[in-house]
């Protein structure tokens, strides 16, 4: 019998989450982009491996953050995009505030 | 907005797994591609650059895997577990899948087909528009109360001036002679039932004809135009559903009709509790198809005709019976001579018309009455035994339960299983609840009455019913699978082993409160379901186990009615007799006579006869049956000849009056005398003299209601009939010697239809029919009552045996024998079985004296059924507690102890 799953996310999960929506707060984007505006934005420092993305945006889709709709890149070829809900940018918000009190309150021990 | 767009996408992933999956599958291609482009503008060369990408992704399937989870495979895979979990635990108690399919099936299945039946006697609809707006009108007797039928004059002055209907028809009916020519040059004739209706009768109804069209203003004059409309069920069996029917001729008494239309598909006409009409013609015809009833197209204060009409906009049956009795008024005022004291009665006429002055069928409405106590009986026992299967499990599955919860599967998680699970053991029972539609036709004949014209109920399935039941009762075994979840969450992990050895009272493991208050109820119920079923198959039957009086083997019956073809009596007598010598000169014939009414006909006659002197009459009179007959009618009918002689010839019109009477008229006219040669009176002491010549055996003539066999039989030819059953005795097949008997009589008046054609034995079978479709319905109750109860039963005593298996296993270690363990076992579901009778037995007789009114010379504590019905039911008893109990008996006391 596989007990029940937890409500918790676990820290990496969440911080995918975090980093998803920043990304997708800027514009809407399609998964390769929001990967490579992740690394960009931390100057190549954070090495996400690229595929978790995906079951990631699939869960921030379901859970009403984001939407997702076919459409053509630049260079016409067809790629799912992925676009801030309002409901996404609330959490989006709600979490910074947390992060930035974790950090801060990490950044206290371990430096005090 | 936005979560409920997440709600959407999630559920589209679920449902469409494929598109979810397509969907992957692009999106992990474009990045790829993406990736390889942006590494080889980099300066990677392409052959490393693929490679790269896919590092840089990380393990295709892995994150494949985990979205599926997320998608809600996860639900999918719980599920399809679910399901098997189910599935094994099925196969583990059969026997618990068997019982709850078998009372589900059964229940669900009787309760659409009886409900069917006496839904469509008491509450359906007529199926024209707006039935609701129709309602009857019935004049009244302002003396008395009486209702009854108009005169039709005072119709055409209520149609054309009363005001209180927005329109309104009037219809009389009556059997008549019906002849289709068909293409072949010959006829096929029958005697149907007519419906003489006024010409706007249809479209006060609002009927649409299905073909051709209905009457019309045209059709009104009196002496009209012979037009005829079918019913689509004559139209489909009398003219192989000719689409060309409309223009068809046919022979009514004799006289052309042309046919108009065809009715609509289900449209019986407006008697409630009649006979199907086949035909309808307008009124104006009536004097050729009631040619024995003259002046119906006169007359006032009373008459011939059934009155419905449809209610203004607005008005309600009470305002429209004020404007009717206004009127009535004001014709008693106009026609004082006949109209006095003649007031009305509207009533509503949604489900048909029906004069509530005539009893209707007690039949009838017994076996609707009947139909929905059972009907609800029924559902009672089936929510009982599906509770009393299901808490049987409780206290098994109470462990199992507290140990999935202490492992951590959530409450819900374990709610959906029991769910999951509870529906799939519904399933097959509702699968068997609708093959009982198969049922349904063939045992329409077994609830319908037999009579001579076809009365029917329609299709006698209710899906609204089976759909009511088979909801009700998933619903029963859903809720009480719940159960042991809420138990379980109520009570934490108290069901461990604390009890493991499983002896003594108090463990909570044997049948609980509930459950045996259950089966208690559940066995009363159904053994006042089977006293009722057996008062009504009692009172029925109890005349019927005697002998018939005569021998109806070998002897065909077949009847005419020359009054409706205009034959006078001269006529008719004389083709009574070229009949006769023309039967009795036919190959095999032994001997031919009339008689009406004929043994097991639908109909019977009356004669009333004064003696000097009759003890225990006011009057010196006394009614008995009555019987007109042909000559030589004693051996043609297999009567048994006691004294005196039968009729002859000779005794004609001319002679004086004679009669044949019965043991039993014989003895109460003139009790211990020979009867040969003395003197009654018809009707009072000044009416003709008639002396009798014969006298012989009692005979039974009918199945329902005859409480006296006195018999008068009179002689065709001193009292007229014209309309008369033609009995043979035969050495030929029936078959043959119908064919022969219809050649004669088509050689003799080619439109004269004979009807009614079959073996005496048949018209025997018949005439049981009509209470047999009360007795069919009493006793399908009654028995699917006690089945459904013994599953029950049966249920607890084996759950029990099973829950004691370890205590059983010590007692057989301490010495116990088998039998005492048999005995141990027995008696707890025996104890259930015999209180539940007990009360049952007290209800019956309650219910019995309620029935008193109906039952036939039967006492409501009627002893037979007072010892037949406990007997029957502890052998069910012990048998149902036997079987378990006995595979306890043969437990090994080693295996029983290490059982858990």
């Amino acid at each position: 019998m596989p007990g029940h799953r937890t409500a918790e996310p676990d820290p990496l999960r969440g911080s995918i989450d975090l980093l998803i929506l920043k990304a997708l707060s800027l514009e809407a984007m399609h998964g390769w982009g929001i990967g490579a505006r992740i690394q960009q934005m931390s100057r190549g420092r954070l090495d996400v491996n690229q595929g978790s993305l995906y079951p990631a945006l699939q869960r921030l889709e379901h859970r009403g953050d984001i939407e997702s709709a076919w459409r053509t890149t630049e260079n016409n070829r067809r790629a799912r995009f992925y676009t801030i809900t309002a409901r996404g940018r609330r959490e989006l918000g709600e979490e910074l505030e947390k992060w930035k009190r974790f950090s801060k309150t990490i950044s206290l021990i371990v430096e005090g | 907005m936005s979560l409920l767009k997440g709600l959407a996408a999630r559920t589209r992933a679920i449902f469409r797994p494929s598109d979810a999956e397509a969907r992957l599958e692009e999106e992990f291609r474009f990045h790829l591609e993406s990736e390889i482009d942006h590494l080889i503008r980099e300066g990677v060369p392409a052959a490393d650059a693929r490679r790269q990408a896919l590092v840089a992704f990380g393990a295709v399937e892995g994150h494949r895997e985990s979205m599926r989870d997320e998608r809600g495979a996860r639900w999918f895979d719980d599920l399809r577990v679910d399901v098997r979990y189910a599935l094994r635990a099925m196969r583990r108690h059969p026997g618990f899948v068997v019982a709850v399919t078998l009372t589900m099936g059964l229940g669900i299945g009787v309760n659409g087909i009886i409900f069917g039946f006496v839904n469509s006697i008491l509450f359906r609809p007529v199926p024209v528009q707006q039935p609701e707006e129709l309602a009857a009108l019935f004049t009244r007797d302002t003396r008395t109360g009486n209702t009854g039928v108009f005169g039709y004059d005072d119709f055409i002055d209520f149609r054309d001036r009363s005001g209180a209907f927005a329109g309104v028809a009037a219809m009389t009916g009556g059997p008549v002679n019906l002849v289709v020519p068909q293409s072949a040059g010959n006829a096929v004739g029958d005697l149907v039932w007519a419906e003489i209706v006024t010409e706007d009768f249809f479209s006060v109804l609002g009927a649409r004809p299905a073909i051709g069209r209905f009457f019309t203003a045209a059709d009104a004059p009196q002496g009209g135009n012979p037009f005829v409309v079918l019913s689509y069920d004559a139209w489909q069996r009398r003219f192989q559903a000719d689409p060309n029917v409309a223009g068809r001729v046919l022979r009514i008494n004799g006289s052309e009709f042309v046919v108009t239309g065809v009715a609509p598909r289900g449209f019986k006409g407006m008697r409630r509790l009649g006979f199907w009409p086949e035909v309808w013609v307008p009124i104006g015809m009536q004097p050729i198809v009631q040619p024995g009833s003259p002046g119906l197209l006169h007359g006032r204060g009373g008459g011939a005709l059934y009155v419905v009409g449809r209610l203004r906009p607005g008005f309600d049956v009470e305002r429209t019976e004020a404007v009717a009795a206004d009127f009535a008024r004001q014709l008693e005022a106009a026609y004082p001579a006949s109209n006095a004291n003649v007031g009305v009665s509207v009533l509503p006429a949604k489900v048909g018309l029906e004069n509530p002055a005539i009893i209707k069928p007690q039949i009838l409405m017994l076996s609707s009455a009947l139909g929905i106590f059972g009907s609800l009986a029924v559902l009672l026992i089936i929510c009982a035994n599906l509770a009393v299967l299901q808490l049987g499990r409780t206290a098994s599955r109470a462990r199992e339960i507290a140990i999935r919860l202490s492992l951590g599967c959530s409450k819900g998680r374990l709610t959906r299983q029991l769910l999951v699970e509870s529906l799939l053991v519904s399933a097959p029972g509702v699968g068997l609840g609708m093959a009982a539609m198969n049922l349904a036709s063939p045992l329409e004949p077994y609830l319908t009455p037999k009579l001579p014209f076809p009365v029917g109920f329609g299709p006698t399935l209710d899906l609204r019913v089976m759909f009511f039941t088979g909801a009700i009762s998933i619903a029963a075994v859903v809720f009480f699978s719940l159960i042991p979840a809420v138990r379980a969450g109520r009570s934490r992990l108290v069901p461990s082993s604390a009890n493991g050895l499983g002896l003594g009272r108090s463990d909570g493991k044997r049948p609980s409160r509930t459950r045996k208050l259950l089966v208690v109820s559940q066995f009363a119920l159904s053994v006042i379901l089977l006293i009722a079923a057996s008062l009504f198959v009692r009172s029925m039957t109890m005349a019927d186990t005697v002998n018939l009086g005569f021998e109806p083997r070998n002897r065909v019956v077949l009847s005419v009615n020359v009054g409706l073809q205009g034959y006078d009596q001269t006529r008719g007598l004389q083709f009574y007799d070229d009949v006769l010598r023309r039967v009795r000169l036919l190959p095999g014939v032994l001997a031919a006579s009339f008689a009406y009414p004929a043994p097991f006909d639908t109909n019977d006659r009356g004669v009333r006869l004064y003696v000097d002197g009759l003890a225990n009459s006011r009057d010196g009179t006394i009614a008995a049956q009555a019987t007109f007959v042909g000559d030589e009618f004693i051996p043609a009918l297999g009567l048994r000849l006691q004294a005196g002689r039968d009729f002859t010839p000779r005794d004609g019109a001319a002679e004086s009056l004679v009669m044949i009477v019965s043991d039993s008229l014989a003895n109460r006219l003139w009790p211990g005398k020979s009867a040969i040669g003395l003197r009654a009176h018809y009707g009072s002491v000044s009416g003709p003299e008639v002396t009798v010549v014969g006298v012989v055996a009692d005979a039974k003539f009918a199945a329902v209601g005859e409480v006296t066999p006195r018999r008068a039989y009179l002689p065709l030819k001193q009292r007229y009939r014209d309309w008369e059953t033609l009995v043979v005795h035969t050495r030929d097949t029936p078959a043959r010697t119908l064919a022969n008997v219809r050649e004669v009589i088509a050689a003799l008046d080619p439109s004269l239809p004979p009807f009614g054609a079959m073996t005496m034995e048949q018209a025997v079978a018949n005439g049981f029919a009509a209470s047999r479709s009360g007795v069919a319905i009493a006793s399908f109750f009654g028995l699917l009552a006690l089945l459904i109860a013994s599953i029950g039963l049966y249920a607890v005593v084996a759950r029990s045996v099973v829950e004691r298996t370890r205590e059983m296993g010590v007692r057989i270690a301490l010495g116990l024998t088998p039998r005492g363990v048999l005995a141990h076992l027995m008696r707890d579901g025996a104890r259930l079985g015999l209180i539940g009778l007990a009360f049952g037995l007290a209800g019956g007789l309650a219910l019995g004296r309620t029935m008193t009114g109906v039952l036939l010379g039967l006492s409501p504590a009627d002893p037979i059924t007072f010892i037949v019905v406990p007997s029957a039911l502890t052998i069910v008893i012990l048998v149902a507690t036997v079987v378990p109990a006995r595979r306890a008996a043969r437990l090994d006391a080693v295996a029983a102890l290490r059982s858990e």
